[in-house]
């Protein structure tokens, strides 16, 4: 590199005190072909198909709810709010990427409008289901509504919420043509997120070949950092957004009716999804083989978290009434709320510092 | 940080009332007096606690006062002789200390529906503190002011005319506010996430000090939509110098920084490819030394600083520095902390934080 001074002021800028003044070496310093290796596994392991499980089960949710509009019953009723639990699991392994494609266009909006701490979203449904506004029954008009009324939290409602056994009588009656068309914008959303995906020549590349001329990472070093931020920014979101938005902790207020899809039951199905992500893309990636073998247990450490965590999403109340009340639920979430933190610190500074980021992630990251 | 980490005023008095002199070894304690303290910094400390430090010339901690969260930037009143560390977005809280540490410290809370982002300002006389702060439901930015005669009652507020307000800071002839409005939308719902990366709305804009009327307001061509304007400082000769992080493609070379006065357009430094490369697209801090006629820029995801010329906004210097955090003024050049806690000649069992105020003028 060459330095650039102006004569004579050398001393005028003498405190710049532990400046080196050599060949700048980025915080996190690995070797290319190895992260190469990493992302690839990321991008073709965990993202791609990923997207792609989420797009066919979308897909089958909405052919579900059609024959449900075509011939409703409580049977063809059961399986398209089963089709809607199995879309929303798919949803949550995704749903931890929360970079690239997604977040572009309010297409993540446009899947999950959540939090809605104010019920947004719930008075614009009813507001469509009092006019029957037809708008909202084809999912190219519905495209251009508000993002609160397109994705899970409206289908959800529609699904289970006041109102809904009606889904079970009435043949192609409003209700069911809404839900329909939810489905199908989600299933549209995730067509295109896949696309851009499996795209050859576009974010694909980009991310399993870092370089100078990439436009999202200049190098290897940028690359494994994001690949950590995903992961430590979604064990954040399942502890901090997913279960202490409505449980801090036994002496903290409580608000069950908070929480993601607490009236359809699927709180924690999906937060297990969640964490079955996360435990998945640090499978599939292969990150310990960035680390030195005395670096390497943090991995192991980490899985054995998430795999305590995800045994224990199967085991508390689904009524979240009964999970934020009873102690012995309770007891459960304060669990999920710790080892949740040891997650989070273990992927932030234990993988952080062991890849070179002298601070851990989260400590990093400018603002 | 998620609005759920943060505290409430009675758990925030219980942590931080508490000065930490004591965790000074024998030997710091004899060599540093409170006069030597010329900087202040935020901190993480090894048991992952965070504090704010008053810091002598040569980087040695003087002081520390515990912070039961991670603040941000600072802003310190010559005239009072009072610093405030602000919480990190989205955080709530600020502390007001004496520089001189004799007095107990006091917090500030930001009010409903509203959380700091991070940084602000005293005016000249040491008489007002005014805030960046987050109005999260309508979007916009807000600056708060707060009377430093009466406990900091938090006395009105001014529209900041643009989203995703960082830093903020004020002529000294008390005049005018100037605001770095990043352009970059959060909500507390969804901690530090940035919601709009693919139509952010970056703006620089003076208001009157007195009546919060808009004075001027830049925005920035589409071509730099994607370039946030994020922090602040003012030359002798009245020039508002502004840093930037562009959230653009990798690949591009966005301007990092520029000048602006009253009555006139933004002007862009032109750097060189190289710094522009070695700066990682990135500047986290910048800081104008007033006697020297340099300005001072590091970039934690370069791992550089760079300094230019104050006038001409040539690069004078630029040298690696790894994981460089905050940047001062120093008594010669400019001063540079780090995460892995170096600052000026001293190395610290500490991460500095992003900002660094120089507490002697």
């Amino acid at each position: 590199m060459r330095m650039i001074f102006a004569a004579g002021l050398i001393s005028l800028l003498h405190t710049i005190a532990f400046a080196q003044e050599v060949e700048p070496t980025p915080s996190v310093d690995l070797p290319e072909a190895e992260v190469t290796k990493v992302m690839t596994a990321a991008v073709d392991g965990f993202i791609r198909p990923g997207y792609g499980a989420f797009h066919r089960s979308a897909e089958r949710m909405t052919a579900v709810m059609k024959t449900l509009c075509e011939a409703p019953s409580p049977a063809n009723y059961d399986s398209a709010r089963n089709a809607f639990r199995a879309a929303a699991v798919s949803w949550a392994h995704i749903e931890i990427i929360r970079v690239g494609p997604v977040i572009e266009q309010n297409r993540f909006e446009r899947i999950l409008f959540y939090p809605d701490r104010k019920s947004t979203g719930l008075k614009q449904v009813q507001g469509i289901l009092s006019k029957s506004d037809e708008t909202a029954a084809d999912p190219a008009t519905l495209a251009t509504k508000s993002v609160a009324t397109q994705g899970f939290g409206a289908l959800e409602y529609l699904l289970f919420g006041t109102g809904s056994e009606i889904l079970s009588t009435e043949k192609n009656g409003f209700r069911c043509r809404y839900a329909a068309a939810v489905a199908g914008n989600i299933t549209n959303v995730a067509k295109e997120i896949s696309g851009i995906w499996d795209a050859p020549d576009g974010i694909q590349k980009a991310w399993e070949q870092p370089g100078p001329a990439n436009s999202v990472f200049r190098n290897g070093g940028e690359a494994v950092t994001a690949l950590l931020g995903i992961l430590v920014h979604g064990a954040e979101t399942v502890r901090d957004q997913r279960i202490e938005t409505f449980y801090k902790g036994p002496e903290k207020a409580k608000f069950p009716k908070q929480a993601l899809f607490w009236r359809s039951e699927n709180t924690w199905p999906s937060v297990k999804g969640n964490l079955e992500g996360l435990a998945a893309l640090l499978q599939a990636s292969r990150m310990e083989n960035l680390l030195k073998q005395s670096d390497r247990p943090i991995i192991a450490s980490t899985q054995a978290l998430l795999k305590s965590m995800i045994e224990l999403s199967e085991q508390v109340a689904p009524d979240l009434e009964t999970a934020v009340e009873d102690p012995r639920e309770r007891e459960k979430l304060d669990t999920l709320l710790r080892q949740g933190r040891e997650v989070i610190t273990s992927l932030n500074e234990g993988y952080g510092g062991a890849i070179g980021l002298s601070s851990g992630f989260s400590f990093s990251d400018g603002d | 940080m998620w609005r759920g980490e943060t505290i409430d005023r009675r758990g925030f008095l219980k942590a931080a009332g508490i000065t930490f002199t004591a965790a000074l070894s024998p030997r710091a304690l004899m060599a540093l007096e409170r006069a030597d303290a010329v900087y202040a910094a935020g901190f993480r400390a090894p048991d992952g606690s965070f504090g704010i430090a008053t810091i002598s010339e040569r980087g040695e901690i003087v002081d520390r006062v515990a912070l039961p969260a991670r603040a941000h930037g600072m802003a310190y009143s010559a005239a009072t002789n009072r610093a405030v560390a602000f919480a990190r977005r989205p955080g709530t809280f600020a502390m007001v200390f004496d520089a001189d540490g004799q007095a107990e410290p006091l917090v500030i809370t930001s009010p409903e529906g509203r959380h700091f982002y991070g940084h602000g300002h005293f005016s000249p006389n040491g008489a007002l503190l005014y805030a960046s702060e987050n109005d999260f439901d309508g979007n916009r930015g807000m600056i708060g002011i707060y009377d430093a005669r009466d406990k900091f009652r938090r006395i009105g507020e001014f529209d900041a005319h643009g989203i995703g307000t960082h830093d903020m800071t004020v002529s000294d002839d008390g005049t005018l506010l100037v605001i770095a409005n990043g352009g970059i939308e959060t909500h507390p719902d969804f901690g530090r996430t940035k919601l709009n990366l693919d139509h952010m709305e970056p703006s620089l804009v003076l208001l009157d000090a007195r009546t919060g009327t808009l004075v001027q307001r830049h925005g920035l061509p589409p071509a730099l939509r994607q370039l946030s304007t994020r922090h602040l400082d003012i030359g002798a000769d009245g020039r508002i110098w502004f840093a930037c992080q562009w959230e653009g493609a990798r690949n591009a070379l966005p301007p990092l920084a520029g000048w602006l006065s009253q009555g006139e357009d933004i002007s862009f430094v032109s750097l060189p490819e190289e710094t522009t490369i070695r700066l990682g697209n990135y500047v986290g801090a910048i800081a104008v030394n007033r006697h020297e006629g340099i300005v001072g820029m590091t970039s934690p995801v370069g791992g550089a600083a760079v300094i230019l010329d104050a006038k001409t906004g040539a690069v004078l210097k630029e040298e690696v520095v790894r994981d460089a955090a905050g940047v001062a003024p120093a008594a010669r050049g400019i001063a540079v902390s780090s995460y892995d806690g170096r600052f000026n000649e001293t190395r610290s069992r500490v991460a500095w934080d992003q900002h660094i105020v120089r507490l002697a003028i």
